[in-house]
C-alpha cells in the first residue's frame, strides 16, 4: 500500500521540528535556550508552506483513513496560524519565567502535530490517538508552572475531566464498532444507513460519544473544568486551549456528526441545538458576573462555543440535506476562523499586561489606555470582535451562523437563531464593561510601564489589523469557507 | 458463545469505574478508576471483533485496544506526574482539596 | 452452555468482584492489589475471547507496568487509610448515577444481542487473529495512528519528567506568581514565592467571586 507523503508532509513537518526543537534544547546552555522559539516557529512556516502548496488538492492515503481536502486544508491553515500567534505570545513569557523552555515548545508542537491530524482524520481509530495527542501534552502544559498551586489544580481538574471525557467516548466508540463492524467513519454511515437505525444501544452510544466531546468543547453542562484550567494554566497556555483545542473538539464534532451519524442527525441534532442554546446563555450570563479577565474571556469562550454549536442544531439526515449540512460546516468553519484570530489576541494583550505584574483583575486594566494606547485599542478591538460589533469579523461570523439557519428555515432553526441574537445583546454590556474600564476609569498609581516585546507586539497588531481588515472585507475568509465540504469527500 | 456475556461484563466495569471516580477523594483512586473504565472498552472492542466480526481482515477491534492500552498507559504516567506535583506543593492528593478555585 | 461459557463466567465473576473491591476498599494497597487482579482477570477475559497477543500485552503493560505506577504513586503520596479518608461525601450520588447507568446500559445490550440487531450473536466456536495478522495489520493498514502514538508516548515521557523532577531555579518558581485574586489569601504550604508577594497592593478589601 503505497504512502501519499506530500498528503502528510504538515504533519511530518511539524513531528520533525518537534524533534530538533528537542534536541536544540539539549546542546543549548542558559540564555539561549530562548532560540528554540525561532526555530519552532520556522518550522511552523514551512509546514504552512507544505499546507498552502496542498491547497485545491484532493488526496486520499492510508485507505481511506486520511483525507486532504478544501475543508481540512482550511482547518489546517487555522490551526498553524495559531501555532504561530502562540509562539509569538510565548517568547518573552516563557524565557524570563524560567520555565523548562525546550520541553514547553516540544509539547506545544506535538499537541498541535494532534490538531492538524484531526480534520483529516476519517477514522475512529485515528480521530481517537489525534485527539489523545492534543490532549495529553496539554494536561502537561497546564501545569507548567510547578510551584504554583493554581497551576496544579488546573493541571488536576484538566486531566481528570479530560481521561474521564476520553472514556465515556471511547465507550461509545467501542458499542459503534459493534454495530457496524468498521471504524471508518464513511463505511459507518453506511452501515447505519443500511441497518435499522433506531435500536436504542446504538442511539445511547451516540450520546456518549457527543458527550465525551462536550467535555473537549467545554459545551454546557460539561464547561465547569474550562475556566478554573484557564485561569490556572500559563497564559500563553490558557491561550492555546481556549482556541487550538477547542478548535481540535470541534474538527472531532464535525467528523464524527456529519460523517459518520449522518444518518442519525434527526437525533442528535436537536440535543446539540438544546446544548447550544445552554452553552451560550449559560456562558454568557456567568460571564457578567467575572472580576478576573481570564475568567472573563474563559466563560466568554464558553458562550462562543455555544454559537458554534448552533449550526449542529440544524444538521438534517438524508441526500436533499447536503446543502443544510454544508452550510451549517461552512459557519462553525467561519467562526473557528475569526474565534481564533479575537481570542488569541485577546490573550496577547492580557499577557502583555499581565506577565509583569501578576495583575489580572479587570479593575487593574483601569485607564490602559494612557499606559499604552495601543494595547488598550487593540484588546477594545479583540472584545468588540468577541461580541460581534461592525466593523470587526465577530460580526461576520455572527451572520454567518445565521446565514446557515436561513438556508432551510424551521421553527428550531428561528429558536436557535433569536437565541443568538438574545446573547449577543447579552455579551455586549460585559464586553463593553471592560472597554469602559479600559479608556474612562483612572489608572492606579505605582503601577509598573509595560514592555510588552517585540514579538508579542507584533502578533497583537497582526491579529487586531486582522480582526478589522476581515471584517471589512469578510470575503477573505468566506471565499476559502465557502467552498469547503466534509460531504463531497465522505 | 454469545457476547451477552463479556458486553455485560464490559458495562459493569464501565459503571464500578464511574462509581469509582465520583466517590473516591483520592486522585490517584479516581486514575484507577478511569482505568477500569478503558479497560471495559477493551473487553468490548475484543468481543465484538472476534465474536461478531472475524473475518475483518483489519482487525479493526484488537487494534483499536491495542491503541487504547497504549495510550491509556501514557494517560497513567502523565497523570502520576500531575499528582505528584500537587502532593509536593500542598501535601494531600485529594481531589476534593482541589479548591481555591471553585468548580 | 458450553465449557468456554463455564469458563467465561468464572473468569468474569472474578474480575468483576475485583473491580468492586478496587473502588470500594478502605484500604489504598489492597485497592491497588485488587486492581492488579482485576486486570489480570481481564486478560483472562480475552484468552477465552481467543485474543491471545492482547492477553499478553494486557499481562505485561497492564499488570506489570502501570498496577505497579499505581502502587509507587499511591506510596510515594502516603496518602492515610480509611473509608473517611478515600470517599468523599458523594457516594449516594455515586451509587445512583453508576447503579442507574448500569440498569439503562445492561437493558440496552440485553435487547439489542436477543433482539437480534447486534448481527448473529451466537458463534459455536471462538476464533481470533493471530500475531501475524496483528502485526501485518499495524504495519500496513494502521501504520499512520501508530507513528502518532510513538509521538504520543514519547511526549507523555517527557511531560511525566517535566512536571516530577525536581529542579530549584528552573522550574517557574522565580516567575511571577498568578495572582487569582478571590478574596482570601491562597495556602502557603510549599509555595514560598507565592506568597511573599513582590506584587504591588491589590484593592484587597474588595472581594472577588470565583465562579458560578
Amino acid at each position: 500500500m503505497p504512502i501519499d507523503f506530500i498528503a502528510i508532509m504538515p504533519e511530518i513537518v511539524l513531528t520533525v521540528t518537534a524533534l530538533l526543537v528537542l534536541a536544540a534544547d539539549l546542546a543549548l546552555r542558559g540564555d539561549a535556550k530562548q532560540l528554540v522559539n525561532p526555530l519552532a516557529t520556522f518550522g511552523t512556516l514551512i509546514a504552512i508552506g507544505f499546507t498552502v502548496f496542498l491547497w485545491g488538492d484532493e488526496r486520499t492515503t492510508f485507505g481511506t483513513m486520511f483525507v486532504v481536502d478544501a475543508y481540512a486544508v482550511v482547518f489546517k491553515l487555522v490551526f498553524l496560524v495559531a501555532l504561530l500567534a502562540i509562539l509569538g505570545i510565548s517568547w518573552r513569557f516563557f524565557a524570563e519565567g524560567r520555565y523548562f523552555q525546550g520541553e514547553y515548545y516540544f509539547l506545544l508542537l506535538t499537541s498541535f502535530i494532534g490538531m492538524v491530524l484531526m480534520p483529516s482524520a476519517r477514522d475512529l481509530l485515528l480521530l481517537f490517538v489525534a485527539l489523545e495527542t492534543v490532549s495529553i501534552p496539554a494536561f502537561v502544559m497546564a501545569g507548567l508552572r510547578k510551584r504554583d498551586l493554581y497551576s496544579s489544580e488546573a493541571a488536576l481538574k484538566f486531566f481528570i475531566i479530560g481521561v474521564l471525557s476520553v472514556a465515556l467516548m471511547l465507550f461509545g466508540m467501542s458499542m459503534v464498532y459493534g454495530f457496524t463492524g468498521t471504524t471508518d467513519l464513511v463505511g459507518i454511515a453506511e452501515a447505519i444507513r443500511a441497518g435499522d437505525a433506531d435500536v436504542p444501544l446504538l442511539l445511547g452510544s451516540v450520546m456518549l460519544v457527543i458527550v465525551g466531546f462536550g467535555f473537549k468543547v467545554s459545551a454546557v453542562p460539561f464547561h465547569f473544568w474550562a475556566p478554573d484550567t484557564y485561569a490556572g494554566s500559563p497564559m500563553p497556555v490558557a491561550a492555546m486551549l481556549a482556541v487550538a483545542s477547542k478548535a481540535a473538539g470541534f474538527a472531532g464534532l464535525i467528523a464524527i456528526a456529519f460523517v459518520a451519524f449522518e444518518p442519525l442527525a434527526e437525533v442528535w441534532a436537536p440535543v446539540l441545538g438544546v446544548i447550544a442554546i445552554l452553552t451560550m446563555t449559560l456562558g454568557n450570563l456567568i460571564a457578567l458576573q467575572q472580576r478576573d479577565l481570564i475568567r472573563l474571556l474563559a466563560y466568554s469562550s464558553v458562550a462562543q462555543a455555544g454559537y458554534m454549536l448552533v449550526p449542529f442544531g440544524l444538521a438534517r439526515s438524508g441526500s436533499d440535506a447536503i446543502a443544510v449540512n454544508d452550510a451549517a460546516v461552512q459557519a462553525v468553519l467561519f467562526y473557528l476562523a475569526a474565534y481564533a484570530v479575537m481570542n488569541i489576541g485577546a490573550f496577547g494583550v492580557a499577557i502583555a499586561v499581565n506577565r509583569r505584574t501578576g495583575l489580572r483583575s479587570i479593575a487593574d486594566y483601569a485607564g490602559l489606555s494612557a499606559r499604552s494606547p495601543l494595547l488598550a485599542l487593540a484588546l477594545t478591538v479583540f472584545l468588540l470582535s468577541l461580541g460581534g460589533a461592525p466593523p470587526t469579523v465577530g460580526l461576520w461570523a455572527k451572520f454567518a451562523i445565521l446565514e446557515a439557519i436561513t438556508v432551510d428555515v424551521t421553527a428550531f432553526g428561528v429558536v436557535l437563531g433569536s437565541f443568538v441574537v438574545i446573547n449577543s445583546v447579552i455579551a455586549f454590556f460585559y464586553y463593553l464593561k471592560v472597554v469602559k474600564t479600559l479608556w474612562m476609569d483612572e489608572a492606579r498609581e505605582g503601577l509598573p510601564t509595560l514592555q510588552p516585546g517585540f514579538n508579542l507586539s507584533a502578533v497583537v497588531v497582526v491579529l487586531m489589523v486582522g480582526t478589522v481588515v476581515l471584517g471589512v472585507l469578510p470575503g477573505l475568509i468566506t471565499d476559502f469557507t465557502s467552498i469547503t465540504s466534509v460531504l463531497a469527500t465522505g | 458463545m454469545s457476547p451477552l456475556g463479556p458486553l455485560l461484563l464490559a458495562t459493569l466495569l464501565f459503571c464500578v469505574g464511574i462509581y469509582g471516580v465520583i466517590a473516591r477523594r483520592n486522585a490517584v483512586l479516581v486514575l484507577m478508576s478511569v482505568e477500569l473504565m478503558l479497560n471495559a472498552v477493551n473487553i468490548n472492542l475484543v468481543a465484538f471483533s472476534n465474536l461478531l466480526f472475524p473475518e475483518d481482515a483489519a482487525v479493526s477491534g484488537q487494534i483499536f485496544a491495542l491503541f487504547i492500552i497504549g495510550v491509556a498507559a501514557a494517560e497513567v504516567g502523565v497523570g502520576l506526574a500531575i499528582v505528584f506535583n500537587m502532593f509536593r506543593n500542598r501535601a494531600s492528593v485529594n481531589v476534593d482539596d482541589v479548591d481555591l478555585m471553585r468548580w | 452452555m458450553t465449557g468456554h461459557d463455564v469458563v467465561f463466567v468464572l473468569v468474569g465473576l472474578l474480575t468483576a468482584a475485583a473491580a468492586i473491591l478496587t473502588v470500594t476498599s478502605k484500604n489504598l494497597v489492597h485497592a491497588a492489589l485488587f486492581l492488579a487482579t482485576t486486570l489480570a482477570g481481564i486478560a483472562g477475559v480475552f484468552l477465552v475471547l481467543a485474543a491471545d497477543f492482547l492477553a499478553l500485552v494486557q499481562l505485561v503493560v497492564y499488570v506489570g507496568a502501570v498496577a505497579v505506577l499505581f502502587l509507587f504513586g499511591l506510596m510515594l503520596t502516603r496518602a492515610p487509610i480509611g473509608r473517611e479518608a478515600l470517599d468523599n461525601q458523594n457516594r449516594g450520588l455515586a451509587i445512583g448515577v453508576s447503579g442507574g447507568l448500569f440498569v439503562v446500559l445492561s437493558a440496552l445490550i440485553v435487547d439489542a444481542v436477543v433482539g437480534g440487531s447486534l448481527g448473529d450473536t451466537t458463534v459455536a466456536e471462538v476464533t481470533g487473529p493471530g500475531i501475524e495478522d496483528i502485526g501485518m495489520a499495524i504495519f500496513a493498514e494502521w501504520v499512520l495512528p501508530f507513528e502518532v502514538l510513538s509521538m504520543l508516548l514519547l511526549a507523555a515521557l517527557i511531560g511525566a519528567i517535566v512536571l516530577a523532577r525536581r529542579e530549584p531555579g528552573d522550574s517557574g518558581e522565580e516567575a511571577m506568581a498568578t495572582r487569582i485574586d478571590f478574596g482570601d489569601a491562597p495556602p502557603t504550604e510549599g509555595t514560598d514565592s507565592l506568597s511573599s508577594g513582590s506584587l504591588p497592593e491589590l484593592t484587597s478589601g474588595e472581594r472577588r467571586e470565583g465562579g458560578p
